[in-house]
């Protein structure tokens, strides 16, 4: 989250959070307001609300907690909740979206031609066109649930348009590579077109480096293929998925980039999305919104009989250090003159030149005396330790879509190309444990670790999950409601409090509670 | 902006449907959270767009609907003319609203399901006596049939109305739950604190009950 948001948030609450710097981001992302938008502003698709309840909703004073309609159900029984912002920005700029995707084999040549058995549920693709596919009635879809939460900032439009179409990439990304992933008993080809490997009986084809481990299949035997005399990595199935949903991050990234001549895509957001596939939990993570010492990402933890496993780690400019640093070193025009990269424990003095000061490097870990030069007394690259640490004393998030337009404050210095849009990727393969109805993974955004632990959170579940009916199919969003209300808390003189008088989040706040009993059926 | 609240199963939600879709659903999902409806409404020659909150009745989420008070201007307050107990909560229902809401809220008692007449377990006197007990309007209300239901929704907000016209209510504000809207339009609607006129008004225009 951007330190204006921030700030004004802590505002609200009674300026509790020592804001470290005064400093803006440009904002600046408004890309010319007079664009139309990609997509009209509004709350997640499957939550189904009128023009009315959207506007209904927006209330900053009394935050109502929305939930899923008793009529509409998600995917796996999957509960939600969100609550708005207590003033800080007029829209909730957290998204979401939930959907079964159908994965099928990319049946070679594109047609052009309109296709009513789009496997697409929406049938419009990124830009609507020329990915229709072509009826392929011998390769069997496989079906894919997906789950997304986005976090937006400096406006709405990116988190909009990544909730309305990042499913879209992820299963544009699937299609390649589906055919490989169903035949999981043979490891994915290293280059298609070639031999598969495909029946046991092959397994002679096996590589050299194989065989010397004691792999089956000596070579020599008349059917086997020249063998290779070098070492061949095995790529497993789940790095394919891995590397497809990284690509769909980045996929999604560049086409906002693209459509920021043709739309209003305002500002930028992070991205959390799980999807299971073949059995197996993918948590794609890029986001990390953190600026002020409480603020922590949009996080995923399952909760597995009482324990907590985290399923998504966090990233700050701190732990991209150096990432950042070996950006600013090869490519120095992108710091305009105005930042240094090296790291000093502290802002250098012009007093200082001539002195020999700790420093670290891209190249470092550890620390090092240098002699202090002119170039040494610009601002930092990152500055602040550890979750206050920030990127051009601009923006606390290293991670994420959107933000193309983004610049330092009053300069015309942008902050894009330090940012990625590349996921981290957890894996939890769902055929290792027999889940119960009151396990579940909690994805949701920092509105509810900003004020939650993760203990306070599955303490929360335990206690009311065991408490429903475990018929009830509205038991996981009776519990979203219950951690959003928990987070939210109620508005008293002093502002948002939660128990202990602790208080309450002030953000948006957007969960799921999704159980984990819907995956022992796939295995 | 109204609140809607009373025991489960009193009616509120069809009370909602009723008015702003002006039809009546008979089997109604239970309300887990909170549902919103929105009508615009001419008032004196002024268009007013009435925000209504439709809240959970089951006890068990009475905090969540507490936290809903603040922010509301006024309050329907719903029991069942055929279920004893539902009347008999009622104080418990009015001492949360005027402890959680904005001291201007302005409260209307209704007695729904008045189709039920055969079941009538609770007098319309009994409603009255409430009403005027704790300075509420009143009125009796058929979800099922509509009688009353327009009435007691557009009647609280000409209240509403008249009590903005005299000052009584902050529209800057937006902790009463009034908005100015564009083109000097009130987006949303207050009740005041009942009267015996009300009451009294109501009554002779509800025959149809």
């Amino acid at each position: 989250m951007l330190t204006r948001v921030k700030s004004a948030v802590a505002n609200f609450m009674g300026g509790i959070m020592a804001g470290s710097s005064g400093s803006e981001h440009s904002g600046g992302g408004c890309g010319g307001s007079d664009l139309p938008l990609r997509f009209p502003y509004g709350r997640p698709e499957f939550l189904g609300l009128s023009q009315d309840e959207v506007e209904c909703s927006a209330d900053h004073i009394a935050r109502p907690i929305l939930i899923l309609k008793e009529t509409r159900r998600l995917p796996w029984a999957t509960g939600y909740a969100e609550v708005i912002n207590a003033g800080k920005s007029t829209y909730n700029e957290d998204q979401a979206s939930c959907e079964v995707l159908t994965v099928k084999k990319k049946a070679g040549a594109i047609t052009s031609t309109p296709n009513r058995n789009s496997t697409k549920r929406r049938s419009s693709l990124p830009n609507g066109e020329g990915l229709q596919l072509k009826e392929n009635s011998e390769s069997e879809g496989v079906s894919c649930h997906y789950w997304s939460l986005f976090d937006g900032h400096a406006g709405s439009g990116a988190a909009v348009v990544a909730s309305r179409l990042l499913q879209h990439h992820v299963t544009e990304q699937l299609q390649d590579i589906v055919e490989i992933l169903k035949n999981s008993a043979v490891l994915p080809p290293t280059c298609l077109g070639e031999e598969p490997e495909n029946t046991p009986a092959n397994s002679r084809t096996l590589t050299r480096a194989a065989s010397l481990r004691g792999g089956v299949g000596a070579p020599g035997s008349p059917s086997t293929p020249p063998t290779r005399f070098f070492t061949e990595k095995k790529i497993p199935h789940e790095c394919l998925v891995i590397g497809a949903l990284e690509s769909a991050f980045k996929e999604m990234d560049l086409q906002i980039e693209r459509e920021r001549s043709s739309y209003n895509i305002s500002g930028g957001c992070t991205a959390l999305i799980v999807v299971c596939l073949l059995g197996k939990l993918y948590v794609a993570n890029a986001g990390d919104s953190s600026s002020e010492e409480e603020v922590t990402n949009p996080k995923a933890i399952i909760i597995r009989n009482g324990e907590i496993i985290p399923m998504s780690s966090e990233f700050t400019p701190e732990t991209e250090r150096q990432r950042l640093q070996y950006l600013a070193f090869m490519q120095p025009h992108l710091l305009g003159n105005e930042f240094t990269h090296l790291e000093f424990p502290r802002r250098v003095q012009r007093k200082e030149l001539g002195k020999k000061m700790l420093y670290r490097d891209f190249n470092m870990t550890g620390w090092a005396y240098k002699t202090i030069e002119d170039d040494d007394l610009k601002f930092p690259l990152i500055y602040g330790e550890g979750k206050k640490a920030r990127v051009m004393a601009t923006i606390g998030v290293t991670r994420g879509l959107g933000d193309h337009d983004l610049k330092v404050h009053d300069s015309n210095i942008y902050i894009k190309p330090f940012l990625s849009s590349a996921p981290e990727v957890r894996v939890y393969d769902l055929s290792k444990y027999e889940h119960g109805a009151d396990d579940v993974l909690i994805l949701a955004t920092d509105g509810l670790w900003d004020v939650l632990s993760n203990e306070e959170v599955a303490e929360a579940i335990s206690q009311f999950l065991p408490n429903c009916d475990p018929d009830d199919p509205h038991r996981y969003t009776l519990a979203a409601q219950d951690l959003v209300m928990r987070a939210r808390g109620v508005l008293k003189d002093r502002g948002w409090r939660i128990s202990n008088d602790r208080l309450g989040s002030g953000d948006d706040i957007s969960v799921y509670v999704i159980p984990l009993i819907h995956g022992n059926k796939l295995s | 902006m109204y609140i809607i609240i009373g025991d489960t199963g009193v009616g509120k939600s069809c009370l909602l449907l009723q008015f702003t879709d002006k039809r009546f659903q008979p089997v109604h999902d239970l309300t887990i959270g909170v549902e919103f409806g929105a009508r615009m409404v001419n008032i004196d020659g002024k268009q007013i767009k009435l925000q209504i909150w439709d809240t959970a009745g089951q006890e068990s989420f009475r905090s969540i609907t507490r936290s809903y008070y603040r922010g509301a201007a006024g309050a329907l307050l719903v029991y069942d003319i055929t279920r004893r107990e539902t009347f008999n909560h009622l104080t418990s229902w009015l001492e949360d609203a005027r402890q959680h809401s904005s001291s201007n809220m302005v409260i209307m008692l209704i007695g729904n399901k008045s189709d039920l007449e055969s079941r009538r377990d609770v007098k319309r006197e009994e409603g009255e006596a409430f009403a005027r007990e704790h300075g509420l309007i009143f009125m009796e209300t058929s979800a099922k049939t509509a009688c009353n239901v327009e009435e007691a929704f557009i009647n609280t907000a000409k209240e509403i109305y008249r009590k903005i016209q005299q000052g009584l209510f902050d529209v800057h504000n937006e902790a009463n739950g009034i908005k100015i809207g564009p083109q000097q339009c009130i987006s949303t609607s207050v009740g005041p604190s009942a009267s015996q006129r009300s009451s009294s008004e109501i009554g002779s225009n509800s025959g149809c009950c």
